[in-house]
């Protein structure tokens, strides 16, 4: 084919960020005369609008058949670049973003000249593979008004009724039998002083009353897989095996007494349960505790249902799962009295009148700190527990009265407006003893009382012994991990939580296009952080959803008859069943090609290559990075 | 995903040997053994083919079955124009896996220094 | 005219929550009562913690904003009344008059070359100077011109250099009055402003940094523009002559936590700021020694500890305690402390000091709008837990700091669920 010859070359400072390191005037130098290179140029900023208007300018007063932007990851602003050549009258993708910000500038600030030859590299490799770029149309997709939100807490029930109102479509999934998540075991919540169960009371009456949300309770994901637009998501229901109305008074005819989860065990259920605040009023029977008397009339025949549900969106909103401390880690279940902060937590929401815990009255608390958070194991701060602790702190105060409480912390993060309630602990008599991670308290037993023995950084470094009738463990969060995930293949951040594309150009995205991350899948938030991520995550869906339709990127196959003859190895390659063999000839069935391009690497006659990675693009491209 | 280990490599601002070219495709699995070939020809000394492995986006674990097929056929080629099978490497690097781009461009540099 | 909504304030929130809203199929009207959109955000040096610029974030943003079909821009305005009637909302939006013919202005700045009048930068918070007819910054979205009339000696050699005849003195103030279905308040915060912390010494003038007491102490905006890659002088020195500053010092807290000055908010970002300029200060003066008071290190969002570990691994000292006051000598800043760590009191000289200021509300439309703010002027989202951006009035939504201060992230997650707020309202009242 004949080669593009007006390409234009950009290569962007990024305000110091590249041009520190990599002497862009050298850049443009080594590529402004080669015989494809129309105009090569530098610019502080690319992406601004002036960058980009110089771009377009480029294209119209110079008549540009191809551009070469040097900058920042393709990632960040692959389809700025694009857009701007769009509006200019060229074809959008005979625009080839490379990067030599993170793969040069970044990581050889140590020799700025190897730098600068890496990035020349770069940027001749680029203007070779556009020379030989095809003019590529971008795929329009449809898309049906439907949409999966696996997790029924609250960020994902908050994001099921915003796009339920804006005429969406939605399957709820939830895993356990009911929804709410972990939110409705906060007894008080902050700021706005609700519990959690009035939270959860309030999402569930928006959720039960929109006609366009359906609702998966007890429901294992067995499968997923699809693609934005097309998503398939098959769901395990397990039976409830309840028959009919089941009253009250049959639920406390149950003869069996097991531990409550939802209470960590501090009460007790019945094998047959169900939870007043939530969806659905339907009880449920926990075959594991189940002795089969027949007393509430069961129905044991009961087989689990598989339902395949489709939505042209994935929101994961699979949450978190407090950080359960190691035995021995600030005395846990090495003593009875040192408990964890969400047990702290329904242990003043069931108590009344008095502290009790196993039958003794608690008078002195003391606080343990970043439990979980902020050391080897987890590196990241847990964000929600100081808050959480010095407000639970708070309301136990304001429920039993005449407790005295300390807070051992190594830095207070009450952020925000939160810092009233840290004023407030100060106020109420609360003291406060700030320990160096070096040197972390030790919980030990003396007679019926525990001692927190910590060495006291704001008191110079004394050692300080506080006798306390209770330690409380402020847990850090950890992501609650489901097998969808590895099913979807969605990219974790190096601190294990759900990766997003970009924290703040593209917060709710995930690397897989059409799956989004809502709440604290994606990291540490408490209950405001979590609807806001879970509406936001709404938003981006209704981008594709409200609109009626995507557009998607042209990479996928391309079969060339005349050179195809027939084999069929690529029919064997495809993952995705795409190609068939009709006449003699390979046949791409494009709604379903992936973009892999395996089809391409084992066909005997290159008749098939890959829409935007041709493979003379790519050995040109080898060529002239290779050339000198 | 291993192109996005090298946007990683550059946000955390880790060294790496310089005298490096990056191509991005988006599968490895879509690598004719014969571009790698093309490669030495052209004047590279070693290949690092980074891909996704497992994490692939296009095929999961099917990846990494593929890929391997590829560079099976690849050293093949080298054997046969007489290059040295060590001067390409291939990896499995997931978004994250910084080390992974790292150290195997450290491999690489080894082998070539061992010449 | 009619438009579905209208976002008021364009920062980094009303643009992310017009763009979404955009993207979805609505037209959007945003109102900037500055000449460009762009906010704080983008006079910002890099973010945390992630190091990217703030302009390779935000001008795309703009750009975006500007050149999208469904997404309006009015810069230079002001919201002056909101009637809600029935399902509208009629409202009242005041053009200011820029003196510069927009459809007109090319941004080419031969005004600006022949202006005599130089006048503070507010884009720089005062570090350099601007002409009285001047385009607000490099990436300005709209890049047009605009003349301070206030300072403007009428001596019409601007009229006479612009190549499109654009300069107009006869611009008149245009109300204009649009209709719109639903309402995104996006109005972003107040910078503290430092000389309200007297024992800080720094009296000047948010936009006069010539007049302070010891010019040497300059606030975090400030610093931001010292270190950004768009910087003044284009090279970091200290403001008072022109030094190179060794030895820099941050006050965090300054203006907030602090009940004396009616503040005792946390502002959320300035522990991470001052961490990340300490990082890039050092990065440019790699000799260079930087010093943070704080009180907490609230490093909580995510990768925010990672990388506050990273920069203290890196040599920045920390020292904890509260500065009591900041006095001079020599010319040098000196700061006075008692580190709560040890009992000591110390009294550091530094080249520089930099104050962490905090963020204020802005609950100038309050009153306009409908609704309520809590007693620091920050809207108040009657349901925060279940629905942090839903207001008291049906159809009104609020995003980003105007509720309370908050990081870039976050910000930008809340414009986006303020407009999906706003797309499941106007699904149910019709469109």
């Amino acid at each position: 084919m004949k080669e593009r010859n007006k390409i234009g070359v950009y290569v962007c400072h990024c305000g110091g960020n590249i041009s520190d390191y990599v002497d862009v005037k050298k850049v443009v130098e080594a590529v402004k005369d080669l015989p494809n290179v129309a105009v090569a140029r530098d610019f502080v900023f690319m992406c601004s609008e002036a960058g980009q208007n110089l771009i377009k300018e480029d294209i119209k007063n110079l008549g540009l058949d191809g551009v070469v932007v040097a900058s920042c990851s393709p990632h960040l602003h692959e389809k700025t670049f694009r857009n701007a050549a769009k509006e200019a009258g060229l074809n959008p993708y005979l625009v080839e973003h490379v990067c030599i910000r993170e793969h040069s500038s970044w990581v050889h600030s140590d020799n700025p000249e190897a730098a600068t030859q890496k990035a020349i590299w770069i940027v001749k490799a680029a203007i070779a593979k556009v020379s030989l770029a095809r003019d590529l149309e971008s795929i329009r997709l449809d898309m049906k008004p439907e949409a999966i939100v696996v997790g029924g807490g609250v960020a994902g029930m908050r994001c099921a009724i915003d796009l339920g109102r804006a005429g969406i479509t939605v399957h709820l999934i939830e895993k356990s039998p009911f929804l709410g998540g972990r939110a409705a075991q906060i007894g008080k919540m902050y700021p706005s002083g609700i519990s959690g169960i009035e939270l959860v009371k309030k999402l569930v009456e928006e959720v039960k009353n929109n006609p366009n949300i359906k609702v998966y309770t007890n429901a294992e994901i067995v499968s997923a897989e699809g693609a934005l637009g097309e998503f398939k998501v098959k769901v395990k229901i397990n039976p409830r095996y309840v028959k009919g109305n089941v009253s009250d008074d049959t639920i406390s005819q149950c003869p069996v007494e097991v531990p409550d989860e939802f209470n960590y065990g501090l009460t007790k259920r019945k094998a047959i349960y169900k939870r007043d605040f939530t969806y659905p009023d339907t009880p449920v029977i926990d075959m594991n505790a189940c002795t089969k008397c027949g007393k509430c009339n069961p129905d044991f025949n009961q087989k689990p249902k598989t339902v395949e549900v489709t939505g042209s969106i994935v929101i994961l909103a699979t949450g978190f799962k407090p950080y359960e401390p190691k035995e021995g880690e600030f005395g846990y279940k090495v003593y009875d009295n040192v408990i964890t902060l969400p047990v702290f937590d329904r242990l003043i929401s069931i108590s009344n009148g008095k502290l009790e815990y196993n039958g003794k009255e608690i008078r002195d608390i003391a606080f343990i700190y970043c439990v979980g958070s902020r050391n080897e194991e987890h590196e990241y701060c847990s964000r929600y527990c100081c808050v959480a602790t010095i407000n639970a702190a708070l309301q136990a105060l304001e429920k039993f009265g005449d407790l005295r409480v300390y807070h051992v912390y190594r830095d207070i993060r009450t952020y925000g407006k939160y810092e009233l309630y840290y004023e407030q602990a100060g106020r109420d008599g609360m003291l406060f003893f700030k320990y160096d991670p070096e040197n972390p308290p030790v919980v030990e037993r003396s007679g019926n009382k525990l001692i927190v023995k910590v060495k006291d950084l704001l008191t110079y470094g004394e050692e300080i012994e506080i006798p306390v009738d209770m330690v409380v463990l402020s847990v850090g969060m950890e992501p609650e991990m489901s097998d969808v995930f590895t099913m979807l293949r969605v990219p974790f951040s190096r601190d294990g939580f759900l990766q997003e594309v970009h924290p703040k150009l593209r917060p709710v995205e995930t690397a897989i296009g059409g799956v989004l991350v809502a709440g604290t899948c994606q990291g540490p938030k408490d209950t405001v952080e979590a609807t806001a991520s879970a509406s936001a995550a709404a938003a981006k869906a209704d981008t594709y959803l409200v609109k009626g339709y995507a557009e998607l990127e042209p990479f996928i196959a391309e079969i060339n008859p005349e050179k195809c003859d027939g084999c069929g190895e690529c029919v064997e390659e495809c993952p995705a069943g795409a190609i068939s063999i009709e006449n003699g000839k390979a046949v791409l069935k494009e709604a379903l090609c992936k973009g892999c391009g395996a089809c391409g690497a084992v066909c005997p006659t290159e008749a098939i290559n890959l829409r935007g990675y041709y493979y003379d693009q790519l050995r040109k491209s080898i060529e002239a990075a290779g050339g000198d | 995903m291993a192109y996005r280990a090298l946007d990683q490599a550059g946000l955390l601002h880790v060294h790496y040997t310089p005298n490096t070219v990056i191509i991005r495709i988006p599968c490895a699995s879509m690598l004719r053994p014969d571009l790698i070939l093309h490669a030495f020809q052209s004047g590279f000394d070693a290949v690092f083919v980074a891909s996704s492995g497992p994490d692939c986006p296009f095929l999961g674990e099917e990846c990494v079955r593929k890929t391997a097929k590829r560079i099976e056929k690849a050293y093949e080629l080298l054997d046969e124009h007489g290059i040295d099978k060590n001067r390409l490497l291939l990896t499995g690097v997931c978004s994250t896996c910084v080390e992974a781009i790292v150290g195997g461009l450290e491999r690489l540099e080894e082998t070539l220094s061992g010449e | 005219m009619k438009y579905d909504v209208l976002v008021i304030g364009g920062g980094i929130a009303g643009i992310e929550a017009s763009l979404t809203l955009g993207d979805a199929g609505f037209e959007v009207l945003l109102v900037e009562k500055d000449p460009s959109i762009g906010g704080h955000m983008i006079q910002l040096s890099k973010v945390f913690p992630t190091t990217d610029c703030a302009g390779c974030i935000t001008t795309p943003k703009m750009a975006a904003a500007a050149s999208h079909p469904k997404v309006h821009l009015m810069t230079y305005s002001e919201v002056k009344e909101v009637q809600k009637t029935g399902k509208e909302f009629r409202v009242k939006v005041l053009k200011k008059p820029r003196y510069v013919e927009e459809d007109l202005c090319i941004g080419c700045g031969r005004c600006e070359e022949v202006c005599p009048v130089l006048v503070p930068r507010e884009f720089d918070y005062g570090i350099v100077g601007r002409k009285a007819v001047y385009i607000p910054f490099e990436m300005a979205v709209p890049k047009k011109a605009v003349l301070d009339l206030e300072h403007c000696m009428m001596c019409g050699r601007c009229e006479r250099a612009c190549p499109k005849d654009a300069i107009n003195f006869l611009q008149e103030p245009e109300e204009v009055e649009i209709t719109v279905k639903a309402i995104i308040v996006a109005t972003g915060y107040n910078l503290f402003p430092p000389e309200r912390k007297k024992e800080y010494s720094y009296t000047g003038n948010l936009t006069l940094i010539h007049t302070n007491l010891n010019p040497n102490i300059i606030h975090a905006m400030q610093m931001e523009r010292l270190l950004a890659p768009s910087r003044p002088y284009h090279a970091l020195l200290r403001p008072g002559d022109g030094k190179v500053p060794e030895r820099v010092a941050w006050v965090l807290c300054t203006g907030s936590r602090d009940k004396s000055l009616g503040n005792p908010l946390c502002s959320r970002v300035c522990c991470m700021y001052s961490v990340k300029q300490a990082l890039l200060y050092t990065s440019a003066i790699p000799f260079g020694e930087a010093a943070i008071y704080y009180m907490d290190i609230r490093a909580f969002g995510k990768g925010f500890e990672e990388f506050y570990t990273m920069v203290r691994d890196l040599g920045v000292y920390f020292i904890r305690g509260k500065v009591a006051r900041i006095e001079s000598r020599n010319g040098n800043p000196v700061v006075i402390v008692e580190d709560t760590e040890t009992g000591e009191i110390r009294e550091d000289e530094y080249d520089m000091v930099v104050l962490s200021v905090g963020l204020l509300s802005n609950p100038e439309l309050s009153e306009i709008l409908g609704i309520d703010t809590n007693s620091y002027g920050f809207y108040v989202p009657p349901d925060e837990n279940a629905n942090p951006v839903a207001t008291k009035v049906d159809g009104i939504f609020v995003a980003g700091t105007a509720t309370c201060p908050k990081d870039i992230p976050d910000t930008v997650a809340e414009a986006a669920a303020a407009a999906a707020q706003c797309i499941a309202y106007l699904k149910e009242v019709g469109t």
